[in-house]
């Protein structure tokens, strides 16, 4: 197996991870905390191909994880701010609990 | 380096903040008229654009600048119009409904301003780098925007809905954009389409390009990736669902097109099938989940899906014809749903929710407004004159002509008349409501401000002239792809 190979069967986990936990728990800031995990995946990936890539002299894997890094923070601001007006109404943050829109 | 190709991003990024900075001098009272300002301000920039004293309009302005990641063309003149059109009616539509915003009206507008800057890029971007960003620049001032009446419940959660899908989705699309520059190497549109015939068996590419397409379905709400909609359309305060079904569907739509036919233009050709699949269920998903709809905001998100659909024929027909078909539609689109949320943003007023019972003697309390939404529904619905059914009468022409190619394109046809027969019931419902319904709740006339009246003749306006005399804006959008096609251009 090639290191690179190691890295994106690391990552592959990584995402899958944070799939399943966006996609079973309940809890609104888990579910964030998990796609916090398949962003990260995804730019441990960029990293890696940077890495093992036949230019690495060439910047542009890690320019884009650095934009993606801020804009995760933007998403996780914006995120945690909604879940906390959503506690302050419900006094729960159970994604299942906050079900007024339907049909 | 080519800043100037740039000058129009960079003034509405300045008109943004300045916007939020005069929030700081201006007393209370006098911010609510801060979103005219803003709105005319949008208009200047349109008329300047339109008049063609900037260089983007001939040919010879067309250019690059950042190394190709940023690209002045057709298809952006075109998308840039488009949205700054959009803003402007959006933010006379946020005055209107800016009493019901208990605090922060100028950062509404701002924020309003921010994602239309979001959208400008996007309607540029030749890069992943750009997608990518100017796609998240969108979605989280929507975020924003969506939850922006945080004393409602409904906003609240339509926020929180959006912003778990839209995030999951997001790195969906960052995962896939990952994979694709991990294999071939290049993140700029055109060097990607020299490289990417080479890759059509890899399988790592391809896992690639369909987590992209999954970020990019998710914006324009097709199916699969459409669970959000009806729930933020509704939840949303009114504007907010305005320019989320007007300005974020047609950034999805131009970055897909640029996405399918510039960058990957070899891989697109095998997908025929599956674009056509989408189409149609997208359509059928989004008109037959209408049907039982009470509310009336709800009831446009479902619509919207089904508009995704039919703007979907376009790209699955693969053809100019389709492409331009779709900026065709997309324009008659605009001001379609914009006359619709204008009036459903003044009727409803004074109503918890937006059920179309509310609609009931309409006609007695302000026959313009009746007038508008009855225009609106039978131009979504697709009758003559109207610009909804040219833009339709396109779309189908254009998926049957590629129909000897592939008999699927003769069932995605039928597919597609078939969701407009359904969808014809639930729009007259609503007309139903508007003129024949029985116990109005009351019956006190609106009043309609004086550039709220401008905005919702302008939208009547321009729902005959695209239906009656389609060859202007037709010939436009025909220009328009041609940039698609000739990616030769962009890279001198």
């Amino acid at each position: 197996m090639t290191p690179l190979a190691g890295y994106l069967i690391l990552s592959a986990m990584l995402f899958a991870i944070g799939l399943a936990g966006a996609l079973t728990r309940r809890n609104a800031i888990i579910v964030l905390i998990g796609i916090e995990l398949m962003l990260n995946a995804a730019n441990l990936n960029f990293i890696a191909f940077w890495r093992f890539s036949e230019h690495p002299e060439a910047l542009t894997g890690i320019l884009f994880v650095i934009f993606s890094i801020g804009v995760a923070a933007a998403e996780a601001a914006v995120g945690l701010a909604l879940i906390i007006s959503i506690y302050r109404h419900y006094k729960t943050t159970n994604v299942d609990e906050v079900n007024l829109l339907k049909g | 380096m080519n800043l100037s190709l740039m000058s129009l991003e960079i003034s509405v990024v300045a008109l943004g903040l300045v916007v939020l900075l005069a929030d700081l001098w201006l007393p209370a009272e006098r911010r609510r008229a801060l979103g005219y300002v803003a709105a005319a301000a949008l208009g200047l920039l349109l008329l300047q654009n339109l008049s063609g004293c900037c260089s983007c309009c001939v040919a010879g302005g067309d250019g690059t600048a950042f190394g190709g990641m940023f690209v002045q063309d057709g298809l952006s003149v075109f998308f840039k119009r488009f949205f700054l059109l959009a803003g402007a009616l959006v933010l006379v539509l946020a005055v209107e409904f800016s009493d019901r915003i208990a605090t922060g009206v100028s950062e509404y507008y701002s924020l309003i301003i921010f994602a239309l800057a979001g959208m400008l890029f996007a309607a540029s971007a030749n890069d992943f780098a750009m997608l990518f960003v100017s796609i998240e620049l969108i979605t989280i001032t929507f975020y924003i925007l969506t939850s922006f009446t945080r004393g409602k419940v409904a906003a609240l959660e339509a926020g929180v809905k959006y912003l778990i899908l839209g995030a999951l989705s997001s790195a969906f699309m960052v995962y896939g954009i990952a994979l694709v520059w991990g294999t071939t190497g290049k993140f700029n549109f055109n060097e990607l389409a020299q490289v990417a015939g080479n890759f059509t068996d890899n399988k790592v590419f391809l896992f690639g390009v369909v987590f992209i397409l999954a970020g990019l379905g998710f914006k324009i709400a097709a199916f699969p990736f459409q669970m959000w909609t009806p729930d933020v359309y509704q939840g949303a305060p009114t504007p907010t669902t305005a320019f989320l079904a007007v300005g974020s569907k047609a950034a999805g739509f131009v970055l897909l097109l640029r996405f399918l036919f510039t960058a990957i233009p070899s891989v697109t050709a095998h997908w025929d099938k599956l674009l056509i699949i989408i189409s149609g269920i997208t359509i059928l998903y989004g008109n037959l989940c209408a049907i039982p709809q009470r509310n009336l905001k709800r009831l446009l998100g479902y619509s919207s899906i089904a508009h995704a659909g039919y703007l979907l024929l376009g790209v699955a027909a693969m053809t100019s014809a389709g492409q331009s078909a779709v900026l065709y539609y997309l324009s008659g689109y605009l001001f379609t749903t914009l006359a619709a949320f204008t009036v459903i943003a003044l009727v409803m007023r004074h109503l918890d929710s937006e059920d179309i019972a509310g609609l009931a003697g309409l006609n007695q309390r302000s026959p313009l407004l009746a007038a508008t939404l009855t225009l609106a529904m039978v131009s979504l619905a697709g009758i003559p004159p109207l610009a909804g059914f040219f833009g339709k009468f396109l779309l189908l022409k254009a998926v049957i002509e590629q129909g000897a190619v592939n008999h699927g394109y003769y069932c995605l046809a039928f597919t597609a008349l078939v969701g407009v027969v359904i969808s014809l019931y639930y729009y007259f419902g609503v007309i139903r409501a508007i003129y024949w319904s029985k116990d109005a709740a009351s019956r006190e006339p609106i009043l309609i401000s004086t550039p709220m009246r401008v905005a919702i003749v302008g939208c009547i306006a321009g729902i005959f002239w695209l239906g009656v005399a389609p060859g202007a804006v037709l010939r436009l959008a025909e220009s328009a792809v041609n940039a698609l096609h000739c990616p030769g251009l962009a890279l001198n």
